[in-house]
């Protein structure tokens, strides 16, 4: 078993028994895509909902909407086929919720919103999420069968 | 300024200097709370990347106890106060009295009591600044998480700061009673556009 760590506003790809995983999951959103046929997976760590707030925009894995077209062209490279993709979200959770502003929108669902967005424009269904809520995550991601294992602290192991 | 890298000697200097002061008044509050010594290290001034942001304090798979409040008036930031988890235990076993071993979970009384040694915390130091740079400095409430320090830094800058690109903090390291492992941090956050108001305080242009 081939394990990869996808650290902030990076990414993977693997095929066969590799496992991407990503740990501490705050407001960021770890977006998964997956080809059962190909059994083929690749993950990124999404930092910001948009190229606009931040200055350096090089880095494509930081944003949902550059990560989502940066993970097809990979997956595509290990065979997978656009068409055959599935998506899964996790993270975009809503940590200090007591602090935040009344009446504005949290950075988690911002990322959420625009990982959904970008996922749409590329016409990849979401078939599973674990998001939101006020605890972080770990994440898991076997791309041979696409099984995704959530860790939060204090809580137990949630597969979608 | 536009950018904390563009900071120069003298102002980190000096930004040490006042996270000091603030740092010696909250070592003092919990040293009374605590009845214990407590040892301060030199403040530090960290400055990353927003994507490097995890390990900008300890190790970032570390579950960590930690309390964020906002800091309002003359000076809008924040604070935050780490502690690995099973420090944040035997902190509360202090703070309550108990036996050291005693506190097994966050409860509702050991939450309370770290989101209390949290204010006590942040106002001493903010007390410090006030009267040191003649400034109005105001708590908001204090709010807990008990999670993975990566998750837990990430989310205080990206969802409470302002800055996308680069980030940066006054941090101070304390130890009680010497001992090895028996660690905490406490952060200061100022906003960027407050940087010029600490200056301006103290006289440095």
């Amino acid at each position: 078993m081939k394990e990869v760590i996808v650290s902030v506003a990076d990414w993977a790809a693997e095929r066969g028994d590799g496992v991407l995983v990503t740990l501490g999951l705050g407001s960021c959103v770890a977006i998964m895509l997956h080809d059962a046929q190909a059994r083929a997976g690749a993950m990124a760590h999404v930092l910001l909902p948009s190229i606009s707030l931040a200055r350096d925009i090089s880095n494509r894995a930081k944003f949902p909407e550059t990560a989502v077209p940066l993970l097809i062209e990979q997956l595509k490279g290990l065979g997978a086929d656009p068409r055959r993709l599935v998506a899964k979200l996790a993270g975009g959770a809503s940590m200090f919720g007591q602090l935040v502003t009344p009446g504005t929108i949290q950075m988690g669902e911002r990322n959420l919103l625009a990982a959904r967005t970008a996922l749409r424009a590329a016409a990849i269904p979401i078939v599973r999420e674990s998001v939101g809520g006020e605890r972080g995550r770990s994440v898991r991601f076997h791309v041979k069968d696409g099984r995704v294992e959530i860790r939060s602290v204090g809580a137990d192991v949630a597969v979608i | 300024m536009e950018d904390v890298r563009d900071l120069k000697a003298l102002q980190l200097d000096a930004l040490k200097e006042v996270a000091n002061i603030g740092a010696g008044h909250a070592a003092t509050a919990l040293s009374q709370l605590t009845h214990r010594r407590i040892m301060i290290s030199v403040p530090q001034i960290n400055i990353a990347r927003l994507e490097e942001v995890p390990g900008l304090i300890g190790d970032p798979q570390e579950v960590v106890a930690a309390v964020l409040m906002h800091m309002l008036g003359d000076l809008t930031g924040r604070t935050l106060l780490l502690f690995p988890e099973p420090v944040g235990r035997q902190l509360c076993d202090m703070l309550l009295k108990r036996p050291l071993g005693t506190t097994k979970a966050f409860e509702t009384i050991e939450q309370s009591c770290l989101k209390e040694a949290g204010n006590i915390l942040s106002g001493a130091y903010m007390n410090a600044l006030s009267e040191f740079m003649g400034m109005l400095l105001l708590p908001s409430v204090p709010s807990l998480v008990v999670d993975l320090s990566a998750a837990v830094l990430t989310t205080t800058y990206l969802n409470f700061g302002h800055d996308r690109d680069f980030v940066f903090c006054v941090e101070t390291e304390f130890n009680i009673d010497a001992q090895d492992g028996l660690r905490g941090h406490f952060l200061l956050l100022p906003d960027l556009a407050s940087l010029k108001a600490i200056f301006d305080a103290i006289r440095l242009t």
